[in-house]
């Protein structure tokens, strides 16, 4: 048994988040779904995902932006571009800002569970790393550790 | 018939434009080459007449002058001869008779006779073949006329001896007895001066009296003694050049009197030979321009042919230029409206699938209920699943039609490529009888470029190949390379004996969505995708096709491709 990974779902068409929510849902995903850049950035703060799967053409903010936004936040939340746009050469660009990979719409879903898994593995070998690393730094030196403990209570 | 109209009008319009060309130089050179030459001929022509004119009146004044000077020296001779001796000495015979002797041998032997006669007109002495000395000419003319004016010449006439003969007689006044010296003088002498002048094969000289009788004989229009059938016509102290046009001959002729005897000296020559010169100048002159007018049409002319056949060309080349203008901006548009259409297309494609997926999902969570009914559903989604491929390929196509891949650039064996390619398609035409052979030129060098556009272009060269077969239980694909060393391209052929392409769909078959096969079996796109794919990689795709016998393409790839020579589409 392991937890259920935790995706964030940004695209415009509600249909589509709606139905893919569900999809992820029964294959044991926590999905929670936005339908826009802002609303992206806005979970983002409020809580922690594990893999944020983005649509790169919405109204307002659009993908690129969102992702740049998300990036300053500081979070390991891998990003996976689905785009149902041409502009694989825009995924691309979406990659060299740090996102995970890309899938093109439609997919199906077992290609899109696959790739999310993916993103997991990557997105907790980086959470165990940097935890590796705090211990590392506890043991070298306690009294950051201590000032990271403080700063957890808080 | 709207072909025929379409290649009409160029033809009408290069015609046109040689017209065009061959006027202006015409124009331009010809006009003022012909109108200087004209101008040039009639001035010479006229400049010659008045010369010619000249040099007849110049003659006329010559002959004159020998004439009258040695009809001046005669009776000037003569007069001598009365001033110098008297009367009385001269009435002796045997004293008349030696100076007769004396005179012929100092005058060439031109005196006939001489004679003196007294004042009554009686012979008084007279030394000559003649029996003359009893004749009295008191009454005769020239008697008469001797006494008036001291000196007088007659007109020819014939003597005795049937010869032209002329007189010449002097008047001496010696006080009350004026006595005459009268000779007669053969004309053989003077008729030579006169006669033997030869001007030109036509020309002639001679003198007639007042009346129009021959003075001497003419080169051709008569003889001596004979009347010319013309009376002169008036005395008149200049030369008279005027050019004679009788129809059948034309003459230039130059006319003076003699003042004493009046005598009317004629110089006269065929129009035609005395402008002999003048006129072959000037014919040689005017064959010698229009040669040059010909000429200059001539070359004009086949300059004209030979730029118009130069313009046709580049006119040409620059249709054919245009036409793939036109072509690449037909196929930039369709690129961008077709990537639109996709994306638009993309989004519903993907709630659809989600929704098969939902059911799908719930259809395998289902206990067991209506097995007919779960069986139709499941096909249903298996079609809908099938469908929505299907659609993902077409919209997948467009999008890779119109996109600008970034390529991955890197060398390999291109030989090495397409016998792998080809054994799997081989393996795929298994079962239609279709045999693969390759000519791979074992020295072609490794390329660089996108191997897996490439793998698109084959795959997609060879799969219509293949379905090219289709009506045919056999047939042969053949794949070559070889290497164009001098412009550092490869060049692979792949050429199927298959249906072919009928030419009025040759110049089509790269269109997008241009497809022959059945509704459902192609999209359209692949040579469209071909054509892009292989230009984006700096190449070039052409197409051969005989309808029946099969279709050939001739890839031209260059060895060498850097990432960002790419040529965007």
């Amino acid at each position: 048994m392991r937890l259920a990974p935790k995706i964030l779902l940004v695209d415009d068409e509600e249909i589509f988040t709606e139905n893919m929510s569900r999809l992820l849902a029964t294959r044991g995903y926590l999905v929670k779904s936005v339908n826009n850049g802002a609303g992206a950035i806005a979970a983002l703060e409020e809580e922690k995902f594990d893999v944020m799967v983005l649509d790169l053409k919405m109204p307002g903010m659009d993908g690129i932006t969102t992702l740049k936004e998300a990036q300053k936040l500081g979070l390991h939340t891998q990003t996976l571009i689905l785009t149902g746009h041409g502009s694989v050469d825009t995924a691309i660009e979406a990659m060299k800002f740090g996102a995970y990979d890309y899938l093109t719409k439609p997919c199906e879903i077992d290609e899109l569970v696959e790739k999310i898994e993916g993103a997991w593995k990557k997105k907790s070998k980086a959470d165990q790393d940097d935890l590796d690393e705090k211990v590392k730094q506890a043991i070298e030196s306690p009294r950051s550790a201590l000032s990271f403990f403080k700063k957890k209570k808080k | 018939m709207v072909n025929t109209i379409e290649k009409d009008v160029p033809n009408r319009y290069y015609a046109r434009l040689n017209r065009k060309f061959v006027l202006i130089t015409a124009i331009c050179s010809l006009l003022p080459l012909l109108a200087v030459g004209w101008i040039i001929k009639l001035r010479y022509s006229g400049f010659a007449e008045s010369r010619m004119v000249e040099i007849f009146r110049s003659q006329a004044e010559h002959h004159r002058q020998i004439i009258e000077l040695f009809l001046k020296e005669r009776s000037s001779g003569l007069q001598l001869l009365a001033q110098t001796h008297s009367l009385d000495y001269l009435r002796q015979k045997e004293n008349l008779q030696q100076v007769f002797e004396t005179l012929n041998g100092e005058y060439q032997e031109c005196f006939t006779d001489l004679g003196i006669i007294d004042v009554r007109g009686r012979h008084v002495t007279y030394v000559g073949p003649y029996r003359l000395d009893d004749r009295n000419y008191a009454q005769a003319r020239w008697f008469k006329r001797v006494m008036e004016k001291g000196v007088y010449i007659s007109d020819m006439f014939l003597g005795f001896r049937k010869v032209p003969h002329f007189v010449v007689a002097v008047l001496r006044r010696q006080g009350d007895s004026d006595w005459v010296l009268r000779a007669t003088i053969d004309t053989e002498a003077f008729r030579a001066l006169v006669e033997q002048v030869k001007i030109g094969r036509s020309g002639e000289v001679y003198l007639r009296n007042p009346v129009g009788v021959f003075q001497t004989s003419p080169r051709f229009s008569g003889k001596i003694m004979e009347p010319s059938g013309k009376a002169p016509g008036p005395v008149h102290a200049d030369i008279q050049v005027r050019v004679h046009d009788t129809g059948a001959a034309k003459q230039i002729v130059a006319q003076a009197w003699l003042d004493q005897p009046r005598w009317l000296l004629t110089v006269r020559q065929d129009y035609a030979e005395a402008f002999y010169d003048v006129n072959h100048t000037n014919f040689a002159m005017l064959v010698l321009l229009h040669i040059s007018a010909l000429t200059i049409l001539l070359v004009s002319f086949f300059t004209a042919r030979h730029m118009i056949k130069v313009i046709r060309k580049r006119d040409q080349d620059a249709e054919g230029l245009n036409q793939q203008l036109i072509q690449a901006s037909k196929l930039a548009s369709i690129g961008e409206l077709s990537a639109g259409v996709a994306h638009e297309i993309n989004n519903p494609l993907a709630i659809i699938m989600t929704e098969r997926q939902i059911l799908l999902d719930m259809a395998q969570h289902e206990p067991q209920g209506d097995s007919a009914f779960m069986e139709q559903v499941f096909r249903s989604l298996s079609q809908v699943q099938t469908q929505l491929q299907r659609c993902k390929r077409i919209t997948q196509n467009l999008l890779r039609f119109s996109r600008r891949t970034k390529s991955v650039i890197e060398e390999f064996d291109l030989n090495g490529f397409l016998t792998e390619l080809a054994e799997l398609m081989e393996r795929e035409a298994g079962s239609s009888g279709i045999k693969f052979s390759l000519e791979l030129d074992p020295d072609l060098p490794l390329i660089s470029s996108d191997l897996s556009q490439l793998q698109q272009v084959f795959l997609n060269l060879i799969t219509n190949a293949i379905d090219a077969h289709e009506t045919k239980p056999y047939g042969n694909i053949r794949v070559r390379t070889h290497s164009d060393d001098q412009n550092k391209m490869v060049v692979i052929t792949v050429s199927d004996t298959g249906t072919g392409i009928r030419p009025e769909h040759l110049d089509k078959v790269f269109d997008p969505f241009f497809t022959t096969k059945a509704v459902g079996k192609g999209t359209g796109l692949g040579l469209s995708l071909c054509h892009s794919m292989v230009k984006r990689l700096g190449g070039t795709i052409a197409i051969d096709s005989e309808p029946g016998e099969g279709t050939k393409f001739r890839i031209e790839l260059p060895e060498k491709i850097e990432p960002n020579e790419e040529v965007p589409t």
